[in-house]
């Protein structure tokens, strides 16, 4: 982790001296489409930096620009103005020398070959043959070899276009969406084997609508709507950047009411309590501290704590710009 | 282009079944039907005979349906983002083309082969081998033009029905292309015209020298063949262009 510090859209991204240890940057990056209603902003201007080795979640909801971006960074779209380079390169020269590669959110994939076919073709396309059976092996693609692209299952086909980006031993993997479809199991088993690769010395920069896979996968976190980067920091910090979890609890029926809130209200970083007859929730970024009083002082049961939805933490972010 | 990635197409290919029997046996069939229906297949025409004639009609036929159907998957190909998916690795927009025609071209050889195989069994004669061999090679070159066309309506239309389209358009194009049956009249005048006419007029032309089958009708001369072949070769790659860059900027 390079940076500390939570900060927000507005404030000048912290411009740090050329080092060759930069994995990805992108400077005041637009890409407009024409549409039948007119011209649309996609991304709205981007400016970001990936150091070599970071792990970053690009997360954001559907249509927040996430994909026009990474096309953008694969070479796969020009944009409209500013510029992209991978490892101080242009993201086509980075293409043809392996060095970028990417898992792609849909589709991707012939139908009627096998999985041992689609992994050979890529494979010589990119002067990679001798990578074959290593790729294979670790994506677990062993036992599919011959069957179908259409008789594999979508988890199965995502694991195929992970071998697929694994080809040129890439040093910097996109994944765009990369377990979109998957169920619970599919999609830990895609991290696992995604996290032991990527503890190779690899960068990645995955995106995702799935607020947990940011906290459970990557380091750093960069939420992005409306084609703009809304905040960029650790992600530990995300429950800041996103306002925090809410803690409910149901209180004793015997219990002073007023006081229980006021205590609960001096709480540090606690933005607000709510009391609907005895069930109370509190909303802050530190929702131990809270669960910790609700629990022991206050003796409360049928403890809760969520964690806001991305749509929610959306909404209270583009308010405050 | 990339061998093995050819290789691998081609495979591909070959395992669609129905595909094939379009692309090889139809040409086949209707060589036997066309070349045994009327008699007089053993007659003299130019420097063979008519079944000859007809044989190398039905390769050119069969060899320009198979290069427009196999180009025309690309845009299946491009629908399914197998396009993007090339575009992470090192092969350039020109090196699909290219695997894509090459491809369509090794398809048209075996189709054209199937058709000619046949022909030496059945009765097809020509007065000398080069007679056999010029018209076999330009009824494979030639058949190139086909996967331009193949590709360009593909990826314009950019559905499942594309090849469809494109396939149709091609009985209509061997139609006026005096690839079916010989035309006269008006309508030869119009036909000079057609994207198939040079092709199939060149695959005979070691055996006619440009001669009318029914030998009233004015002879077409080499250039005026190939002025044909070039001019429709210009529109169909300006066309297969265009299509390219329409998808790319889509995307």
């Amino acid at each position: 982790m390079s940076e500390k510090t939570v900060h927000r859209r507005s404030a000048a991204p912290a411009t740090r001296p050329e080092t060759s240890g930069k994995a990805l940057e992108l400077r005041g990056v637009r890409k407009t489409f024409h549409t039948a209603q007119g011209p649309f902003e996609a991304v709205a201007g981007i400016d970001l930096s990936v150091g070599t080795g970071e792990i970053v979640a690009f997360l954001g909801p559907n249509g927040a620009g996430k994909t026009t971006s990474i096309d953008m960074m694969l070479g796969l779209t020009a944009p409209t103005s500013g510029t992209v380079s991978v490892f101080g390169k242009s993201p086509r020269a980075a293409v043809e020398a392996g060095e970028i590669s990417a898992v792609l959110q849909t589709g991707g994939l012939l139908r009627d070959l096998t999985v041992r076919e689609t992994v050979t073709a890529i494979a010589a396309l990119h002067g990679a043959k001798d990578r074959i059976e290593e790729v294979m092996e670790r994506t677990n693609l062993g036992a599919l070899a011959r069957r179908k692209v259409s008789k594999c299952s979508g988890g199965e086909q995502q694991r195929l276009k992970f071998a697929l980006a694994l080809l040129p031993d890439p040093r910097l993997l996109i994944l765009d969406e990369p377990t979109a479809g998957m169920d619970v199991s599919a999609r830990h088993g895609f991290w696992e084997t995604m996290r032991e690769d990527a503890l190779q010395g690899r960068t990645v920069l995955f995106a995702t609508h799935y607020l947990e896979e940011a906290q459970d996968f990557a380091e750093r976190t960069v939420l992005i709507g409306s084609g703009r980067i809304l905040a960029d920091g650790p992600t530990t910090e995300l429950r800041g950047m996103t306002g925090g979890r809410t803690v409910g609890a149901t209180l004793p029926a015997d219990l002073a009411i007023e006081p229980a809130l006021a205590a609960l209200k001096s709480l540090p970083r606690v933005t607000s309590v709510q009391i609907q007859g005895n069930r109370v929730s509190v909303t802050g970024p530190e929702s131990d501290a809270a669960a910790m009083m609700l629990l022991t002082e206050l003796g409360a049961a049928d403890l809760e704590i969520t964690t806001p939805t991305l749509e929610t933490a959306f909404m209270a972010l583009t308010e405050e710009h | 282009m990339n061998a093995t990635y050819v290789r691998i197409e081609l495979f591909r290919q070959s395992r669609d079944i129905g595909n094939i029997m379009f692309m090889v046996f139809m040409p086949v069939v209707m060589y036997v039907l066309f070349g045994n229906m009327f008699g007089g297949g053993g007659a003299d025409a130019g420097n063979g005979n008519v079944k000859f004639y007809i044989m190398a009609s039905m390769a050119a036929y069969g060899a320009a349906v198979a290069t427009t159907s196999i180009a025309g998957t690309a845009a299946t190909e491009s629908m399914l983002g197998w396009g993007r998916q090339i575009a992470l690795t090192p092969m350039k927009p020109a090196g699909f083309v290219a695997s894509k025609v090459s491809v369509a071209m090794i398809v048209a050889a075996v189709s054209a082969a199937a058709v000619y195989i046949i022909g030496i069994a059945t009765g097809a004669q020509a007065d000398a081998p080069w007679v056999w061999w010029s018209s076999y090679l330009i009824i494979v070159l030639g058949a190139g033009i086909f996967a331009l066309y193949g590709m360009g309506v593909g990826l314009s239309f950019k559905s499942e029905t594309a090849i469809g389209v494109a396939s149709s358009g091609m009985v209509f194009f061997a139609f006026f292309g005096n690839v079916f049956l010989p035309l006269s009249g008006t309508l030869l005048e119009i036909a000079r015209f057609t994207p198939m006419y040079g092709y199939a007029g060149l695959a005979r032309y070691p055996l006619m020298e440009g001669a009318m089958a029914n030998g009233r009708d004015s002879t077409d001369s080499l250039w005026m063949l190939v002025a044909n072949l070039v001019a429709w070769t210009l529109i169909f790659a300006g066309l297969a262009l265009w299509a390219v860059r329409r998808t790319r900027a889509r995307q």
